[in-house]
């Protein structure tokens, strides 16, 4: 099992790493003060607290006698399972003997031992089982720790149930499961079936309910540690019995399904040939094949079975004291929690492949393991490092043989003789960090965390890691036309920042084919958009380096240059004096009035021209500004904010004079369109833009002019998928202060701005939705010109310009629609909030309350609050 | 339950070089406090307001003087709209130094910057963050006898992307090299 030393990376690596790059090499370390850039603390891969951690020696400071029992239990708790090479019964019986043998040395430690249980069971879910079996032996000879357990289990699990945590619910009863053998009557199956009859009064209620299906989720993912931890043919009747019932609401494809399918195909051919299952559907239809083999399981830890060797210790067990659960009621209205809940789909990276590297989608396995991967990734967002490390052993927590050795090379998967898993526990452990970062609508965390949860695991383990990311990159790559186009646009985004972590190596030859594909062709336009967000995050020289020939093509030399050029610098390009003035005029940081003249001059010239004189003058400044804050974001910043009235002037004009802000921006960036999107976020903060602004320029304007190029480009959508985020954003944000505030007064003030921004997010929606339709269905007028003049290239081309307007359809499409179950959510919420306000006296759950752990703020990204920049309000000047 | 310290350590503490410096502070305060009355000193250590609580802006360090504004808006970014970008530079070239604040509109981009962002690798060098209290002008420069940061006076390891050798050590080589030439010079005439 430990290939390799698994201690190895984390910490120690991690320390060394600092040491060479900021710690190391002080000529004089007397002067402490020196240090402090590179006074780096050592947090990084540490885990627990210091002792919990067997790596690195640790320094004893006075003696070497043993530390107090409850330091031990802790720092064993904290631990189990994470060894490889200690069988888990002798662990287990270890750390449950210390626990009783010192049972009345200490209260403090009883109760400390019953916190920690309930704490890891939430922390660290992946070892709940392990857990469990100590709890169990130490019922033989303590059973009054389980009582101790019981108890408290049973409030937090109601208070959880009373805040719609469900994660913890699910956690809870996980642990509850595992305990099943000792538990009194029926154990938990009393509490999946009361939180079945109010999934079905959901259901009932209620076509959109997304509750229900959560609830549904929770029982079917409880019912198989049931199963492991008590395989008797009472529970096996009572588990068909509960499956029965559940199979009509899982069966169902949930509510909502349709539109956070990962993969949007072209044809219902395609589609046909690959369904999306839902996780319940799938779940349902597991555990029903598990049944009729009589719940074996395999893939589960049964740490609480000794090995016939110990049969003493087998038969204490069975012949422990039971205890009863104490009952837990199910509220009648049970709210969604602070995370709205959308079904979810089961999604990997790994599907297809002529050897199972992951579990296939018949088994048990990929559901529970996913499953228990997934909530410590989200649960353990604060400590990437830790999380990277449960990632690459997890085969240290479930059943012995579940997994193919680590590090085995996908090809030699081929060579294992059939019994033996060939589960690559890689591969598992990434595509369960993928299938987060392609969750629609939005995973939990921000999606950096995935990324830089990969980063991790692919710096502790390398060898094992690096080649299951490269079919993974493969698999994306291959299905970029049929992913949907916000999955695209993540996966360029993970796959460029990634390479910014490993030296930007990639094997770039292998699609070295698809670089003479048309611009609109999917995966051109993936390499094209990969390859700029590398620049951006590095420079273009660099870049160039590490592409083979081929690519050169695709970095222009502008994007070599340091800044762009002025285009008003030549001589004999119209306004070129006049732009060179107001050029020459806004580095003096002269006044306005010597600015208005040459202004003045330019609408003479253009008028003479036949030009919109408010065009070209806005054209020429607003050039004029970019070149003079040329140098970087805060010299633009500075230069905008010196001319902001007259931007804002600029901007309010008329639609053109707007369009053409953006164009100016556009143009002179057009090299760098990072930049470009960054200077648009900035003028939409400042309001000299409004985002209706920057849509309309994008899907009308720009795309008209390029017949429709503009929808293959991800700079594009990055800036109106960005604007559309930002108003969102807002939405919520004012949202969010509404319920917040209680004051009647108050409450009217912010209904009114709350209303408003619910308006310009709904117009903003309404006019993508327009262009989009006309693209998507060749009703555009640039796209009827084109087929006016058809030949055969340009049907083909049209086919794909409207593939794209399809494809970008859905991706709004869908986020307006979650923009309107989050308004009607909160309406909810909101009713309840002052029904129960009115029924006063209301229960005081102590000291369970909602810290600030679970928060996430999805969703609401960027756009902050007040602040000296102001946000995008709905002012538009014209109707 | 949720007072308890949890089974795993965060990433989005502020590190020990920020603790440290604070620590030595609040020890100056209550040194002062024991002379006057001992009973407060209780009171007065769990006072005081944790300034980091709402804290929005990171200081980013260990980057290559190279490393443009843009770069940082490009990864940092991904943690949350960035409310403001703080270039270090240099007291005396104004050219960057190796470091920047990085401000966000909440605490929480902060907080997640931190945990997915520090320790990761920006232009290749993996950078450092830190949360700040919140940027004040004349923060900006650095603080060494040269006018860069204090780290690269003495540092003896050659970093091509802050500037090679610690610019003390760099000078006090120089002065070395001279004095020899000088040395060669003279020998040279007395030969002659």
């Amino acid at each position: 099992m430990a290939d390799y030393d698994r201690r190895q990376g984390g910490d120690r690596g991690d320390r060394g790493d600092r040491g060479d790059r900021e710690g190391g090499g002080y000529s004089n370390p007397r002067k402490r003060r020196y240090r402090d850039d590179d006074e780096n603390d050592r947090r990084g891969g540490g885990r627990g607290h210091g002792y919990s951690h067997s790596g690195p020696p640790q320094r004893r400071r006075f003696n070497d006698a043993p530390p107090p029992p409850h330091v031990r239990i802790r720092k064993q708790l904290l631990a189990i399972a994470e060894n490889p090479m200690r069988p888990w019964h002798e662990e287990v019986s270890s750390i449950a003997n210390l626990f009783t043998d010192t049972w009345d040395s200490d209260e403090l430690l009883r109760v400390n031992f019953v916190d920690l249980v309930l704490q890891l069971a939430i922390e660290q879910p992946l070892k709940t089982p392990f857990l469990a079996a100590v709890v169990l032996v130490a019922n033989t000879n303590k059973p009054e720790v389980v009582d101790m357990l019981l108890t408290k289990v049973a409030g937090l699990l109601q208070t959880s149930i009373g805040q719609g945590e469900w994660r913890e619910v699910k956690l809870y009863l996980k642990l509850l499961a595992c305990l099943q053998s000792c538990l009194e009557g029926d154990g938990v199956f009393p509490i999946l079936e009361d939180l079945f009859s109010r999934a079905v009064d959901l259901q009932t209620a209620s076509s959109e309910d997304t509750i229900g299906t959560e609830l549904v989720k929770i029982i079917l993912l409880t019912l198989p540690y049931i199963m492991s931890a008590a395989p008797v043919e009472q529970w096996q009747q009572r588990a068909a019995e509960l499956m029965d019932k559940t199979e009509i609401i899982a069966s169902e494809p949930p509510a909502l399904q349709a539109l956070i399918e990962p993969y949007h195909d072209e044809s219902s051919e395609e589609k046909a040939a690959n369904p999306t299952m839902s996780l319940i559907g799938l779940l349902q239809s597991q555990l029903q094949a598990e049944a009729q083999n009589g719940w074996a399981l395999s893939c589960l830890p049964r740490p609480w079975v000794f090995p016939d060797s110990d049969a003493e210790q087998q038969s204490k067990l069975n012949d422990a004291p039971k205890h009863a659960l104490p009952s837990i009621t199910i509220p009648q209205a049970v709210i969604a929690g602070p995370r709205p809940l959308f079904p979810e789909v089961y999604f990997s990276v790994y599907s297809g492949q002529d050897v199972e590297s992951v579990p296939s989608t018949a088994s048990a396995a990929s559901s529970l393991v996913r499953d228990a991967l997934l909530d410590s990734i989200n649960i353990l967002d604060f400590n990437r490092n830790v999380t990277a490390r449960y990632l690459i052993e997890v085969d240290c927590y479930f059943a012995p043989r579940t997994f193919a050795a680590r590090a085995t090379p996908f090809d030699r998967l081929r060579d294992i003789e059939p019994p033996k898993s060939t589960w690559k526990p890689e591969d598992v452990a990434v595509d369960a960090v993928f299938s987060q970062v392609f969750q629609l609508p939005s995973p939990e965390h921000k999606l950096v965390y995935y990324h830089s949860v990969l980063t991790e695991a692919c710096k502790l383990a390398p060898a094992a890691i690096a080649p299951s990311l490269g079919r993974a990159i493969r698999f994306l790559y291959r299905n970029v036309h049929r992913l949907d186009l916000e999955l695209v646009n993540r996966f360029m985004d993970w796959f460029s920042h990634h390479l910014s972590n490993f030296g930007f190596t990639w094997k770039w030859t292998e699609w070295v084919d698809d670089v003479s594909l048309p611009d609109l062709h999917p995966r051109k336009a993936f390499i094209m958009g990969a390859i700029d967000k590398e620049i951006r995050l590095s420079f273009a020289q660099r870049i160039k380096n590490t592409l083979p020939e081929p690519y050169q093509v695709l970095i222009s030399p502008e994007k070599e240059k340091e800044m762009p050029d002025f285009k008003f610098a030549k001589d004999g390009v119209p306004f070129s004096t006049e732009g060179k003035e107001i050029a020459t005029l806004l580095k003096r940081k002269a006044p306005d009035e010597q600015i208005q003249p040459v202004i003045e001059r330019i609408h003479a010239l253009a008028i003479d021209h036949n030009l919109d004189p408010l065009v070209t003058s806005t054209d020429v400044f607003v050039t004029a500004v970019l070149h003079v804050g040329s140098k970087s974001l805060s010299h633009v910043l500075a230069a905008i904010e010196r001319n902001k009235d007259r931007l804002t002037e600029a901007g309010a004009a008329s639609d053109v004079a707007r369009a053409q802000i953006i164009s100016a921006v556009m143009a002179y960036w057009d090299a760098n369109p990072g930049v470009a999107i960054c200077i648009i976020e900035k003028l939409l903060n400042y309001r000299i833009l409004v985002p209706s602004a920057v849509i309309n320029w994008a899907l009308v304007n720009h795309a008209g002019a390029a017949r429709g190029d503009a929808l293959a480009k991800a700079h594009i959508y990055e800036l109106v998928f960005n604007t559309v985020v930002k108003v969102t954003g807002r939405v919520r944000q004012v949202v969010h202060k509404t319920m917040l505030k209680p004051q009647p007064d108050a409450v009217t003030v912010d209904a009114e701005t709350r209303d408003l921004e619910v308006k310009v997010m709904r117009d903003l929606f309404k006019a993508m939705e327009d262009a989009l339709v006309s693209w998507a269905t060749g009703s555009k007028d640039e796209m009827m010109e084109m087929s006016d003049k058809d030949d055969g290239s340009n049907s083909e081309r049209e086919q794909m310009v409207r593939r794209w307007g399809e494809r970008w359809l859905r991706v709004f499409r869908r986020r307006a629609a979650i923009e309107e179950a989050f308004l009607l959510d909160s309406k909810k919420k909101k009713r309840a909030s002052e029904a129960s306000f009115f029924a006063a006296t209301t229960t005081s759950n102590g000291n369970t309350a909602n810290g600030s752990g679970g928060e996430s703020n999805n969703g609401v990204e960027g756009g902050g609050d007040g602040g000296d920049i102001m946000v995008v309000t709905g002012q538009e000047e014209d109707a | 339950m949720r007072g308890q310290r949890p089974t795993v350590d965060r990433l989005d503490k502020p590190s020990a070089y920020y603790n440290n410096r604070n620590k030595r502070r609040r020890r100056d305060d209550r040194d002062d406090r024991d002379r006057d009355d001992d009973t407060n000193m209780k009171d007065g250590e769990q006072q005081p307001e944790d300034p980091l609580k709402d804290a929005t802006t990171l200081y980013v360090g260990n980057l290559s003087f190279y490393t443009t504004e843009e770069q940082v808006y490009e990864l940092f970014s991904k943690c949350g709209e960035i409310k403001r970008l703080v270039m270090g530079l240099d007291r005396f070239n104004k050219t960057p130094c190796g470091f920047c604040f990085v401000e966000y509109y909440t605490n929480q981009d902060a907080l997640d910057c931190m945990k997915y962002i520090g320790g990761t690798k920006l232009d290749e060098r993996i950078i450092r963050t830190d949360l700040d209290p919140g940027f004040e002008e004349g923060r900006q420069y650095g603080r060494g006898k040269s006018g860069g940061q204090v780290r690269d006076e003495y540092r003896e390891d050659y970093d091509e992307g802050r500037g090679g050798l610690g610019r003390a050590i760099q000078v006090e080589r120089l002065r070395d090299a001279e004095r020899r030439d000088r040395a060669d010079d003279h020998e040279f005439g007395r030969l002659r």
